[in-house]
C-alpha cells in the first residue's frame, strides 16, 4: 500500500484552527486563576546583592512575590543535552547569580494581569556586576574545541581522507568566511504555562514540543515523582525548536501555584522571550573548497565557531550536514564552541543545517563561477550515492532529481551565466540563484495505542506534538488507508502524557517515527480483527467486524524503536529523555534533500531586494500528507527568505542580551515580502529507512534557501555578500 | 500597568478642562495604539485618561471645501487613506497613511494621535538599563555609541538622535499643513512643521503643544501640486515597518521644467523634515535623473552619520530622487 502516493486531503484540524477553537495555554481562563508576571535582570552578568519586593508586594491584588530567597526547595532539571530536561542547566531564581541580561529575578502572581505587571515593575534589585561578552569576538569569551569535550562521544568530528593535503594540491580553491547572526524563533504563541495543583498532583497546560520533558523536568525540579505530574499540550502556536524542552517559566508557575493554592498562568512577554528561551546561536564558518579544473570536488574543510552559553555546551553539528552535500574527495570538519554570557542557545528550525548549507552552498556557487561552470551542472557532477563521512550508502538520495526537476520548473536554461546580465524593463537587476539543502534522517522510539469502536471511530494515541506541521493529518491519512475508514473518523490524541509517552517532537523525526508505529498498530489491529472474524476482513470496516463479532471496542498497543537501537531506548522514552537515532545507521546513512531556485529583483535606485518567485523540490521519501507537506515547505522557504534578508538578533556589547527584542525591530518577513513559492516532491519512498518510506521534511525545507538568495544577489549584482542578513545597506 | 481613572469627554471644552492643570500624568486617549503600547512598556504611566473618542465633531473628512482639505483629529487613518478624492488629488497623503502601520492599526488609530506618535528608538522603548534623556532626562543617550542603524542623521543633538517615526506628518509638512489646537486659553493654529521639536538639550519635550492642548483638526491648503505627488517609503520589509528613509514630494511642472517642488523627508530626522534646499535645487530646472539626484543630495546635505547609519545618507538621497521620478509620472 505504501507504494502509492497519498491523496491531497485537507488538514484535519483546519476548520477548528480557522475558527479559533483550539485553546492554547495563554488562552486559559479557568476559575480562580492568578496571573503572573516576571521582573528581569537589567545587568548582563553578576550577582543580586539585594532585592526589594516591598513596593511590589503592596500593589493591590498581589498574592505572591517570589524571588530566589523565597523559591523554597527546588533545583535545576538539568540541560537536555547533558542528561536533563531543560533548555539550559540554569534555572533562574534558584540563586542570586545572574548569567545574562533579561534573566528573571522575581515572579509576581496577582488577581489580574495588570496588577501583576505593575508589581513586577516595582521589584528593585541591586547587583554586583561582572565583565561579560555576548558575541563570538567579544573580549573574555572562551573558545572550546568540541572534540576536546565529552560531546565527541556522540558527535564525532567528520573526517574523511587527508583534506589538507588534497586541498593543497587542488588546482582551483575557494577560501571564504561566512557569518550567520543569532536569531530568535518568535512563534506567534508566546511561551506560557498554566499550573494547577489538586492535592499533591500537578497539571501543567503548556504549548510544548516535549510534554514528557516538561513532566519529568518539573518533577525533578520540585523533587516529586513524575507520576504526580500531568502535562497537556494538544496544540502549539508554533514551536520551531524553541519549545523542545523544559523552559524556565514552568517551574516558576508551578511553585507560585503551590504557594498560593490557586491555578497560576504565566505568559512570557515578547521582549522577555528574547532572553527567556533558546535561540539560534551566532556562527562563523570558514570554508576551504578545492576542485579539479573539471569541477570535481577534491577537498572541503569546514571550520565552525558557534556560540554557546557559559553554563552549557550546546553541541555544534554543522559539518554533519555540510559534509553530506556532495561526493567530496576528502572532508575535514572542525566545530568550536564559544562560551558567551547568554542563555543557552538551542535548536531553532534547521539549527545547524541552515547556516552550514548557507556557507557551503555559497562556496559552491563561487566555485562554479571561478570554473565558469553552470551552478546546477557543477552540483549534478558532484552528486554521490555514498556517504563521504562513513563510506556507507545513502538509504535514498534523490538530490539530482530535485535539481533537475527544479531547473525544469524554474526555466533555468533561460538563465545567462554572467553576473549583472539579466535586467527587467524598469532597469531592475534580476538574479537567478540555486542552492541545495540536506537534513539528517533521524528517528525515535514510539508507543502507539489504537482503539476502534462499533460506531466507526478510531482513536490513535501516540507520541507526537502538533505544532502546525500537520502530524494529526498524517496520522489520520495513515490509519485511514490501513483500516479503510475515512480520515475524519480518525482522531489523534497527541501531546498528552496521559495517553502515550511523549518524546520530543523536533529534528524532523515526527513523521518518520510516528507513522511507521501507526502502521504497526494498524497491522496489529487488522490481525486482531481477523482473529475475531472467521469470514475474513476484506472490504469490511473495523466497525462492521466489531458489530458482527458482538464487540463494542477493540484496542491494541505496539511499540517501535529505530533500527539498531537497544531495548533500553524505550526506557529512555518513558523517562522523557531524548532517544534519537540517525543519521548514521548500521548499514546506511539517511538524509532528506531539497533544491531551491530563486529569482531576486533589485531596484536600480534604492536597491530593495525582492524575491518574486521560488521553486523548491524536495526528497522526503513518501509524502504522507501532501497538502500539509507543501505547506511545510512554503513555510520553510519563508523562513529562509527571512534568514537571508532580514532576521538578526542584535547585540549592544555595552549592555549584553539582545537589543531588538520585539516584532517591530526583529524583522520577520510579512506577506507582502513573499511572492510565488512552487513546491514539488519527488515522493519516492525510502523503504530502507522505515516501512512507511518516510523521511523528515520540516527542517530540510529551510536549508539552502538563504544561499540560493545570496547566490541570486551575486548573479544580479556581482557582489558576494557572505554575512547574513543581506540587506539594502550592502548594495547601495 | 498602573491603575488609572478613566473619563469620557462630552465636548472638546470638557476634554481640555479635564486635562489642563490636572498634572503631567493626565492624557487624552483616542485610538490608543501608541498610548497602550507605551503603558505596557511602563514608559507612559498616566493616572488619568480622558477618552475623546465620543467627540463626534472631530471625526470628519472634508475634501469639498474651496481652499482647504480639513481632517478632524479623530478621523481614522484607514478612512483618510481610502478616501477616493484624497487618493486621487493628494496621493502623497493617502500613501503616507497606507504605508503606515497595519490595516488593523489604521482602522483604530486617529490622525491626531498619529501625529503625536513617539519614537521607536530601542533604547527609549527598552527601558532599564538603557540611558535615555527622553525617558529619563539627564541619564544620557545610549544610542550615541550604540546600534544606531535606524537613528537620526538630521536634527539630532548630543542628547538624542531618536527618529520621529511617523509618515503622515512628513506628507503634511510638504503641503504646508496646519493644525488647530484648543487649550484652556482658547484656540490657536500651529504649522505641522512647527509641531515637533528637535531634541536639543531637552529631548523629553517632543512637541510645541502646551499642557492640555487638544488637536482639533488638520488643515491642508489645496494645491494642484497634490496630484503630482507621492510618499515613497523604503524600509526593511514591504509592509508594517518604519521607514529607513522616506520622501514626500509634490511637483508643479511646466513641461519638463520644475516650476515648484515640495520635498519633505521622513525616517531620517528627529522631526518631519522639510528639505527646502532640495526644493531650490530643482526650481526652474529640467527634471531628470541627474537633477533629481542633486535634489536628493541637497536634502541630505547636512546629515551627520553615526556608527551604523551612514548608508542612509545615500539611501535618503536615492529615495528623494526616486520619489521625484514617481511624482513626475503623475504630473
Amino acid at each position: 500500500m505504501t507504494s502509492l502516493p497519498y491523496p491531497y486531503t485537507i488538514r484535519v484540524d483546519a476548520e477548528d484552527k480557522v475558527r479559533g477553537k483550539p485553546i492554547y495555554a495563554a488562552d486559559d481562563n479557568r476559575p480562580g486563576l492568578l496571573h503572573a508576571a516576571l521582573a528581569v535582570s537589567t545587568i548582563a552578568k553578576g550577582r543580586i546583592t539585594d532585592i526589594d519586593t516591598q513596593a511590589a508586594s503592596a500593589v493591590h491584588g498581589v498574592r505572591l512575590v517570589l524571588t530566589h530567597k523565597t523559591m523554597g526547595a527546588a533545583k535545576s532539571a538539568g540541560f537536555i543535552m547533558g542528561g536533563g530536561y531543560g533548555f539550559q542547566s540554569l534555572q533562574p531564581m534558584l540563586s542570586p547569580a545572574i548569567a545574562y541580561r533579561g534573566q528573571p529575578i522575581a515572579l509576581v502572581a496577582a488577581e489580574t494581569l495588570e496588577q501583576a505587571v505593575e508589581s513586577a515593575h516595582l521589584v528593585r534589585a541591586r547587583y554586583a556586576e561582572e565583565p561579560f561578552g555576548v558575541s563570538l569576538d567579544a573580549p573574555g569569551v572562551e573558545v572550546v574545541h568540541q572534540a576536546d569535550t565529552p560531546l565527541k562521544n556522540f558527535i564525532p568530528e567528520i573526517a574523511s581522507g587527508d583534506a589538507d593535503q588534497a586541498l593543497s594540491k587542488a588546482p582551483v580553491k575557494i577560501d571564504a568566511v561566512f557569518k550567520a547572526p543569532p536569531q530568535h524563533q518568535n512563534p506567534m504563541e508566546l511561551i506560557a504555562s498554566v499550573a494547577e495543583w489538586r492535592g499533591n498532583k500537578l497539571t501543567v497546560h503548556e504549548g510544548t514540543q516535549n510534554a514528557e520533558a516538561v513532566r519529568h523536568g518539573v518533577a525533578t525540579a520540585l523533587g516529586i515523582a513524575p507520576e504526580q505530574v500531568e502535562v497537556i499540550s494538544p496544540y502549539l502556536g508554533g514551536g520551531f525548536g524553541q519549545k523542545n524542552s523544559l523552559q524556565m517559566q514552568t517551574l516558576l508557575a508551578a511553585v507560585a501555584a503551590r504557594e498560593t493554592g490557586r491555578p497560576v498562568k504565566l505568559v512570557v512577554p515578547r521582549a522577555t522571550l528574547f532572553h527567556a528561551a533558546s535561540f539560534r546561536p551566532e556562527s562563523r564558518h570558514h570554508i576551504r573548497l578545492g576542485a579539479e579544473r573539471t569541477g570535481k570536488m577534491l577537498a572541503a574543510i569546514h571550520e565552525v565557531d558557534a556560540q554557546t552559553s557559559r553554563h552549557d555546551l550546546f553541541p555544534g553539528e554543522y559539518t554533519a550536514t555540510s559534509s553530506r552535500l556532495y561526493g567530496f574527495g576528502s572532508f575535514r570538519g572542525v566545530e568550536r564552541l564559544v562560551r558567551t554570557d547568554v542563555q543557552t542557545p538551542g535548536y531553532m528550525r534547521a539549527p545547524f543545517e541552515h547556516p552550514a548549507c548557507f556557507a557551503m552552498e555559497c562556496c559552491v556557487d563561487e566555485l562554479a563561477y571561478s570554473l565558469g561552470q553552470d551552478p546546477v551542472a557543477l552540483r549534478l557532477a558532484n552528486d554521490t550515492d555514498t556517504d563521504v563521512a562513513t563510506g556507507l550508502p545513502f538509504s535514498s538520495r534523490y538530490l539530482a532529481e530535485c535539481l533537475k526537476r527544479g531547473a525544469e520548473l524554474f526555466g533555468w536554461t533561460r538563465r545567462s551565466m554572467a553576473p549583472r546580465s539579466m535586467r527587467a524593463k524598469d532597469g531592475s537587476a534580476i538574479g537567478w540563484g540555486v542552492a541545495v539543502g540536506a537534513y539528517p534522517g533521524l528517528t525515535t522510539p514510539a508507543v502507539a495505542h489504537l482503539k476502534a469502536d462499533e460506531d466507526g471511530c478510531v482513536v490513535i494515541s501516540i507520541g507526537g506534538h502538533e505544532m502546525g506541521q500537520g502530524i494529526r493529518t498524517s496520522l489520520a491519512n495513515t490509519v485511514s488507508r490501513k483500516l479503510g475508514v475515512l480520515p475524519e473518523k480518525v482522531r489523534a490524541v497527541i501531546g498528552d502524557t496521559r495517553a502515550a509517552p511523549q518524546h520530543l517532537t523536533a529534528g524532523s523525526w515526527g513523521t518518520a517515527s510516528a507513522i511507521p508505529a501507526a502502521e504497526d498498530a494498524a497491522d496489529a489491529m487488522l490481525m486482531a480483527l481477523a482473529e475475531m472474524s472467521p469470514a475474513g476482513i476484506a472490504d469490511r470496516t473495523p466497525a462492521e467486524i466489531l458489530k458482527a463479532a458482538g464487540r463494542r471496542t477493540l484496542e491494541v498497543e505496539v511499540q517501535r524503536k529505530p533500527p539498531g537501537q537497544p531495548d533500553e531506548i524505550l526506557g529512555r522514552l518513558r523517562a522523557g529523555l531524548p532517544s534519537v537515532a540517525g543519521p548514521v545507521y548500521r548499514s546506511h546513512v539517511t538524509f532528506s534533500y531539497i533544491a531551491h531556485f530563486v529569482e531576486v529583483v533589485i531596484e536600480p535606485g534604492t536597491r530593495r531586494i525582492r524575491v518574486p518567485r521560488v521553486v523548491s523540490v524536495a526528497d522526503c521519501g513518501r509524502v504522507i500528507s501532501p497538502r500539509t507537506a507543501a505547506s511545510q515547505v512554503r513555510g520553510g522557504v519563508v523562513w529562509g527568505i527571512g534568514a537571508a534578508l532580514r532576521e538578526s538578533s542584535e547585540v549592544d556589547p555595552r549592555y549584553g542580551g539582545f537589543l531588538n527584542a520585539d516584532l517591530a525591530d526583529y524583522v520577520l518577513p510579512v506577506n507582502a515580502d513573499i511572492g510565488s513559492i512552487d513546491v514539488e516532491f519527488i515522493d519516492k519512498p525510502d523503504p530502507v529507512f522505515n516501512r512507511s518510506g518516510v523521511k523528515g521534511l520540516g527542517e530540510v525545507a529551510m536549508t539552502g534557501v538563504a544561499p540560493a538568495i545570496a547566490n541570486a544577489v551575486f548573479h544580479a549584482t556581482g557582489r558576494r555578500l557572505r554575512d547574513l542578513p543581506v540587506r539594502i545597506d550592502h548594495l547601495l | 500597568m498602573q491603575t488609572f481613572s478613566y473619563t469620557r469627554a462630552e465636548t472638546v471644552e470638557d476634554a481640555v478642562r479635564s486635562v489642563a492643570g490636572a498634572g503631567p500624568r493626565t492624557c487624552f486617549i483616542a485610538g490608543g495604539t501608541t498610548l497602550y503600547d507605551l503603558m505596557k512598556l511602563n514608559l507612559e504611566t498616566p493616572n488619568k485618561i480622558v477618552d475623546i473618542t465620543g467627540l463626534r465633531d472631530l471625526n470628519h473628512i472634508d475634501a469639498g471645501g474651496h481652499s482647504e482639505l480639513v481632517f478632524g483629529a479623530l478621523a481614522r487613518m484607514s478612512d483618510v487613506a481610502a478616501h477616493p478624492q484624497i487618493a486621487d488629488e493628494y496621493p502623497a497623503i493617502s500613501e503616507s497613511l497606507w504605508r503606515a502601520a497595519s490595516q488593523q492599526l489604521r482602522n483604530v488609530a486617529t490622525l491626531g494621535g498619529n501625529l503625536l506618535q513617539r519614537t521607536r528608538c530601542v533604547y527609549f522603548r527598552g527601558g532599564e538599563p538603557f540611558a535615555c534623556n527622553k525617558r529619563d532626562p539627564g541619564s544620557g543617550c545610549a544610542a550615541q555609541q550604540g546600534n544606531d542603524r535606524g537613528h537620526a542623521l538630521l536634527g539630532g543633538s548630543s542628547s538624542c538622535v531618536a527618529v520621529y517615526p511617523g509618515d503622515l506628518a512628513v506628507a503634511l509638512v510638504a503641503f504646508d499643513a496646519k493644525i488647530d489646537v484648543l487649550g484652556v486659553t482658547g484656540e490657536r493654529t500651529i504649522a505641522v512643521e512647527a509641531l515637533h521639536r528637535e531634541p536639543g538639550t531637552s529631548p523629553n519635550v517632543e512637541t510645541t503643544l502646551k499642557s492640555g492642548e487638544l488637536i482639533l483638526r488638520v488643515r491642508v491648503p489645496k494645491t494642484t501640486m497634490g496630484r503630482a505627488s507621492t510618499y515613497h517609503k523604503i524600509r526593511d520589509r514591504e509592509s508594517y515597518a518604519f521607514a529607513l528613509a522616506s520622501a514626500a514630494v509634490a511637483l508643479d511642472m511646466d513641461g519638463d521644467t520644475v516650476r515648484d517642488a515640495r520635498i519633505a523627508i521622513g525616517g531620517l530626522a528627529t522631526r518631519p523634515w522639510r528639505a527646502r534646499a532640495a526644493e531650490q535645487v530643482l526650481a526652474g530646472k529640467t527634471l531628470s535623473q541627474r537633477t533629481a539626484r542633486q535634489a536628493g543630495d541637497a536634502a541630505l546635505h547636512e546629515a551627520k552619520p553615526g556608527r551604523n547609519n551612514s548608508f542612509r545618507i545615500e539611501l535618503g538621497a536615492r529615495t528623494v530622487a526616486d520619489a521625484l521620478m514617481i511624482a513626475r509620472q503623475r504630473a
